[in-house]
Formats: C-alpha cells, structure tokens, sequence
C-alpha cells in the first residue's frame, strides 16, 4: 500500500487552524481497505456504483486535476461530503474557478478542500474563492499559518465568501468579515 | 478624474508594507532571488540587463499635475534623472536600487499611485484612449468603465493565476485611438438604437508571436453587464486557456483553436449564471464612478481664434506644430494637445524629471491640472483654450518639447530593445534615432504625411510592430542583429496585422531601406491626401518589394 499518500503529503489547515484529516486519499477503493473516509481521484469516484459512492457508513470523497472538469459533479452536489480541487504548481489557477462555481454558483454545501503547492500569497485567495479547508506541504506556508499570518488584504474589490458588503461605497467593495 | 476615497487607500497602503517586509526579507538574504522572484513582479519590479526596473501603472494613462511632479521627483531622486513611458501608458524606470523600492512605492503612494498588476499572469492595467473626455467624436468617456474594471481586477482572487498575462483596453469613440483590438479584451463604448450605452465587445487580439485581429463576441451589452460578462470571458479563459506552453497560452490562441462561435456560446452560457449576482453594476455606482471624470467646466473663449490667426501669420513653426499637433475638442474653443516626446533623434517616450516638471506646470496652469499619456509614447494635454495655445507652445518650447511631428515618419514608437531589455533580439532605440534623423526636416515630414512606424527589439512586439504602418523588428540570424520590415499594419478600428516584406536589413541597411519605401510611396500615391496606408491598400505590397529587393539585387 505504499501509493496510498499518508498525513506525510501535508497538513490539513482551515480558519479555525490546524487539525486532523480523517481522510486518506487512494488511487482506488480496494487500495483504501476499509478507511472510514477516503478521497478518490475523479475518474475512479465516477466509476463506482452509487449505493457504495454514497453508502452512509463511510465518506468518499473526489479529487479533481486541474484539467479535469466538475460538470459531471454538478448533479450529485448534495450528496458528495467532500471535493478536493489540486493545485500541482502554484501557478496553475484553474482550481479557483472550479472553486467559485462549486461554492457560490452551485451552492456545494460539503468541505471544499485545496491540495498541494499552496503559497502563502494564495491563502486569502483560496479561502475568498470558497475553500473552507488546504492540505499544505509547502514549509513557508505552514509557519506563516502557524503564526495566524494569512497575508490577507484589508479591503476587497471583489464579492467572495468570508466578507461582507462595505457599506456606503460601491456595490463590488467588500470588507473581510470579522 | 479619479481620486482614491479610504477604501483605496487601506489597500495600497497594506500592499505597500508587505512588499517592504518582502524586501528587506531579500536583502537579509532571508528570501532567495527565486523565492523573491513572483513577489517582486506582483509590485512591478522587474530584472533587467542592468538592474531592476520599476513599471509604475498609471491607469487608462490619466495623471494630475501633482502625481507627474512625484514621478519627476523618483526620476531625481531614485533614478538618473529620467522616466520612459511605455505603449502600455505606463512609467519605467530603468535603474532604481532594489534598496529603494519600498521608499518609491511609498513616495507613489503618497500621490495614489503603485506598481501592481504591472505584470504576471493577471489582468494588467488597463488601458484607454488618451483623448478619452476631450475628443469632439467621441459617444461617452471610457475611463469610468476602465476605472470600475481596476478595481474589480485588482488582487482578484479567481484571476490572479491565469494561464498568460491579460490586457484589456477601452474606447469612446468610433476612430479606435486605444487599439482595441489588438487587445485580450477590446471595448467600445457606444449608444444603441434607444440611446442607452453599451459595449461592442472584442476579445483575443494580440501581438507577440501570433499577432491576430480580435474578434467581436457581442455588439452590444449594456453597461451594468460589464463585470458579469468579463467575469464569465474571464472564467471561461482561466479554465480552458492552455498552460502547457507559454506562447500559446494567451485567450487568442483559445478563441482561434476553439472557434469563435463556440466561444461566444461557453462565455454566453457561462454569464447566464452571472448575469443576476452581485456583479451586476447599480446605476447609482456608474454614476458615483462617472463624476469623477465629469468634464470640467470650460468657459467660452471665443476671441482666441483671432490671437490664433495672427500668431500663426506671425510664426510658421508655430503654426506648423498647430496643424500637427492639436487635435479638436468637445468645445470649440479648446484643443487636444499632444506633447511629442520624440525629438529629432531622441530616445522615443523618455522624458527628464525636469521636462516631467514642466509639463506638470503647464497642466496646471492651462489644462485643468490634468496629463494624459498615449499609447504612442507622448503625452497630451486634454483642455488648454485656443486662446493659450501660444503661451503653451513657447513654455514647451523652453526644454525641446514643441516637436511638431504627432502622428509623421518621426513620431516613431520603440520598445526599449538591447539597450535595456534581456529579451531582445537587436536594438530598436538606436535606429528609432537613424531614421528620426533621416526623415527630420519638417517640409520632407509634412509631405510624407501620416506614417506610423513601430520598431520591437524581438516577436514580443513591445513595440506594436505587427500594426506599424511600416513595422521594424528586430530578429537575429547567425549571431547578427537583423531587421525584418512588414508594412500595412494598423490598430485602429480597421484593424490589419502588416504583411512581412521578406528577407531582413542589417542595421547599416535598415534606414535606406525605409526611405526605399517611402520614396516608393511618393512615386506612386494618387495626390497628397493618399495617405501610405491607404496606398498600400489600394497598391498592396508588390510595388514595394520591387523596390525593396530589386534595387538590393542591382547594388549588390
Ligand atoms: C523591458 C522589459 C520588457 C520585457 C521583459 C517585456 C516582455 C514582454 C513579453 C514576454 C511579451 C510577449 C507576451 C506574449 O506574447 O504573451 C510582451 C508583450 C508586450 N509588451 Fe513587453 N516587455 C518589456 C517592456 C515593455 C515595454 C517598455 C512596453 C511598452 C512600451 C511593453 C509593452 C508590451 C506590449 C504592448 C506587448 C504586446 C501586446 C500583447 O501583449 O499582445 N513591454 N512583453
Ligand atoms: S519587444 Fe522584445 S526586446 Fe522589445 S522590450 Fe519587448 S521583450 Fe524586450
């Protein structure tokens, strides 16, 4: 089982800090054994039969290339606990798109989680465009998160989650929420 | 025009002392050049030949007089005495310490101005016509929209990472003077039939390696759609742009590969989801963003025309620059005028802090405090009345900046080429210079008429080349500079990317060359109203190649 990515790939972060990942992610379903909550990679989760995708003794996730498209998830949102879109290189932003429809278009309500090279300049980013959760290898990042250092600008000009309207200015303007 | 309220000012401000601590984390040694690296570039610091550079944004090219006195005080004070304004109505300077940066990012500011989206893979500064609020053809100004779209895109957190970097430009009028189309994204502003505005939207122009002529994806979309529609042509580029191979990457090489028709429909699709969010422009914003710009009262100052009328008896030179360079205004009494920042034989679009410092007292003084800068590399003065028209002429004059050539063979557009630039294949600055100085007397200008010749050091095209009426790029060819001419390009709103003439010119040919062609077109234009381009519309390029290469053949 040594394709089966441990803890070791990173550490699960969220605004409320640190914690345990009660995930494990796995290439394929009989790699998982019987891991009460597991992410699979996209074209595995959508091959599987639904009373085992969606069986109510376990959680199975979806992970997401960035090549890959979340059209084929739009219909299942309500039942799918957790979907992780990946960031292979810090400089490929697909995911933040998939992110902002997956969230805000399509209302996902389960964990919405970044993987991978995540910069802390992308933090504020990910989190505005709707991640609620980042698996982050990246040293740097981990310290300045530790430090509860988000580099995070005081004031939008964009609409996105975590803030709210700024009142008495324009209509795009957000403020972080408190 | 605009001014930042609070809100801008708690955002630039913290961009500010971030970037300082990045700095002083660089020169610690804390940072390595490579971890520096993407910071850097997110403030508009960039490395060059020599040293860094700094790339300061000054949107849609609109400035105050006080924020030119700042730029000429960095240019005094952090640089050797000048500033280079680019195509992208933007300011380098070319030798500030890295040590310094965080101070000149305060000192700009201090005058609400900064470095950011001047590069990376974001949406850049955005762009507009620099008559824009003055010109007499023009439908609405375009700088609200353009103001509204920077704030919209500034640290956007969905397109901060795209797949190449993403220029968009907007127009007012008809006559196309920001070169729309040769954009990401081109808008033109315009009434429809009910006199409502809206934008014809243009999208996937571009020059660089594979210059293409953007296409037009909606004729019309009301005003309050504009960010909605963007987000969706925005979204639609970020997912399926490619990123295997940075040359393809920009959004043309997508609306070529996907077709435009399909294209229009994903964007179409996509906004139906957008169109009713939070978006959607409240009349009442457009409004609050549009009276920044209101056009300043203008008193009527009809007895100028007879002071213009005599000075210009008086004067040939005088009247000369007239002619050339001012451009008529919404209100009768008044002119565009349009400082040329390429002196016979000067370096295109370099200004002295001093020259920074005078046109910033003229603005003051005799255009209500305001300065625009082209995409052609000069400068403009958007109100002065008839009735200044020769006080200003003589202050210009004081410091070599009434060169009456706006829009002639010497008005010449150059990137910065070998002399700064690691990319570059040759120089461009230097045979900017050659030819400035071959074409200089004023009657040989006045004679050839409109000609637009655009020099790029390399295929990056900084220096528009592709729509050069005559364009000149640089390539290199078993350890050789060479340069390779196309002619017939344009980036107004016939927009048509030149046609390569063939084999290139060493830099000692280069300029005989360029007369070859403009002597060609002298023999051959109907009367003196044919401009060149227009003649080589009609003719097309076989009269010119003649010329060109057989006359080659016959000296060699
Ligand atoms: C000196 C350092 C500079 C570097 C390293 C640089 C780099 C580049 C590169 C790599 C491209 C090609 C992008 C692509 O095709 O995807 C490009 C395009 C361009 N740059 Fe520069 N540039 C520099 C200076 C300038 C200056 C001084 C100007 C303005 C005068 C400028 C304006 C432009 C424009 C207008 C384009 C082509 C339009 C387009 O993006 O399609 N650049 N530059
Ligand atoms: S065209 Fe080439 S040489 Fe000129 S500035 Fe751009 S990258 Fe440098």
């Amino acid at each position: 089982m040594s394709d089966i990515s441990e803890k070791s790939a990173g550490e699960l972060w969220g605004r409320e800090g640190f914690r345990e990942d009660p995930y494990i992610t796995a290439p394929t379903l009989e790699e998982a054994a019987d891991a009460p909550a597991v992410i699979l990679p996209l074209t595995v989760w959508l091959g599987i039969e639904d009373d085992v995708r969606f069986a109510t003794n376990r959680k199975i996730g979806v992970s997401v290339a960035p090549g890959e498209n979340v059209e084929p998830l739009l219909a299942l949102l309500d039942r799918i606990p957790l979907i992780a879109l990946e960031f292979p290189a810090f400089n490929d932003g697909r995911s933040y798109s998939k992110a902002e429809m997956l969230k805000n278009q399509h209302q996902f309500k389960g964990e919405l989680r970044a993987v991978g090279d995540v910069l802390v300049d992308q933090v504020a980013y990910m989190l505005r465009t709707g991640f609620d959760t980042l698996k982050v290898s990246h040293a740097v990042t981990l310290a300045r998160l530790a430090d509860h250092n988000l580099h995070d600008a005081p004031v939008y000009y964009q609409p996105g989650r975590g803030s709210h309207t700024a009142p008495g200015t324009y209509s795009w303007r957000r403020v972080p929420a408190a | 025009m605009y001014r930042y309220d609070e809100f801008d000012h708690a955002f630039v401000s913290a961009r500010v002392e971030q970037f300082k601590d990045q700095v002083e984390r660089r020169l610690a040694g804390e940072l390595t050049e490579d971890q520096f690296r993407p910071l850097r570039l997110m403030n508009g610091v960039y490395l060059q030949l020599h040293a860094y550079m700094l790339r300061v944004a000054i949107p849609y090219g609109t400035l105050s007089s006080r924020q030119m006195r700042k730029l000429a005080h960095i240019a005094r004070h952090y640089d050797r005495g000048y500033g280079h304004f680019t195509t992208r109505q933007n300011l380098q300077y070319n030798w500030p310490a890295l040590k310094d940066m965080p101070k000149v990012l305060d000192e700009l500011a201090s005058v609400e101005m900064h470095a950011l989206q001047t590069s990376g893979n974001c949406i850049r500064n955005v762009t507009a016509d620099h008559f824009a609020g003055a010109a007499a053809d023009e439908v609405a100004d375009p700088r609200p929209y353009a103001e509204i779209l920077r704030q919209w895109s500034s640290m956007h957190p969905e397109f901060s990472y795209l797949p190449r970097k993403f220029k968009i430009a907007v127009t007012g009028a008809e006559r196309d003077r920001a070169a729309i189309q040769v954009h990401d994204i081109g808008l033109h502003l315009k009434k429809n039939g009910a006199g409502e505005l809206g934008f014809a939207v243009y999208v996937g122009g571009g020059q660089g390696r594979t210059p293409m002529v953007a296409k037009k994806i909606r004729d019309f979309l009301p005003v309050e759609d504009l960010l909605t529609y963007t987000t969706a042509i925005m979204r639609v580029y970020n997912l399926n742009g490619r990123r295997d191979n940075k040359y393809k990457a920009r959004i043309k090489i997508l609306v070529h590969e996907t077709g435009t028709e399909e294209l229009t429909r994903q964007v179409e699709a996509e906004w139906q989801v957008l169109k009713e969010s939070d978006l959607k422009l409240p009349q009442k914003d457009v409004d609050a963003i549009d009276s920044y710009f209101r056009a300043p009262n203008l008193p009527l100052r009809p007895e100028g025309w007879s002071e213009l009328a005599a000075a210009r008896k008086a004067d040939h030179s005088f009247s000369t620059w007239v002619d050339q360079n001012v451009t008529p205004h919404k209100n009768p009494d008044y002119g565009v005028i349009t400082i040329s920042l390429k002196p016979i034989g000067g370096i295109p679009g370099d200004a002295t802090d001093a020259q920074m410092d005078l046109v910033a007292d003229i603005a003051e003084r005799f255009s209500q405090d305001e300065i625009r800068v082209s995409h052609e590399q000069n400068l403009v003065l958007p109100y002065v009345a008839i009735a200044d028209l020769r006080i200003v002429y003589d202050l210009l004059l004081t410091d070599g900046l009434a060169t009456a050539n706006a829009g002639l063979i010497t008005d010449i557009i150059a990137c910065p080429g070998l002399d700064y630039c690691a990319l570059a294949n040759a120089r461009s600055i230097p045979v900017a210079q050659r030819i400035s100085e071959r074409f200089g007397k004023a009657e040989r200008q006045a004679d050839i008429g409109e000609l637009k010749i655009k020099i790029s050091g390399c295929i990056n095209a900084c220096g528009h080349h592709h729509v050069g009426h005559i364009g000149i790029l640089g390539v290199e060819k078993k350890g050789e500079e060479l340069y390779q001419i196309s002619l017939g390009g344009s980036g107004d709103e016939i927009c048509t990317i030149g046609d390569i003439t063939g084999r290139g010119f060493s830099s000692e040919e280069i300029v005989d060359a360029v007369e070859t062609i403009v002597d060609r077109y002298l023999e051959i234009r109907t009367d003196k109203e044919e401009t060149f381009l227009a003649t080589y519309r009609r003719v097309g390029a076989a009269p010119f190649k003649d010329a060109l290469y057989s006359e080659a053949a016959n000296a060699a």
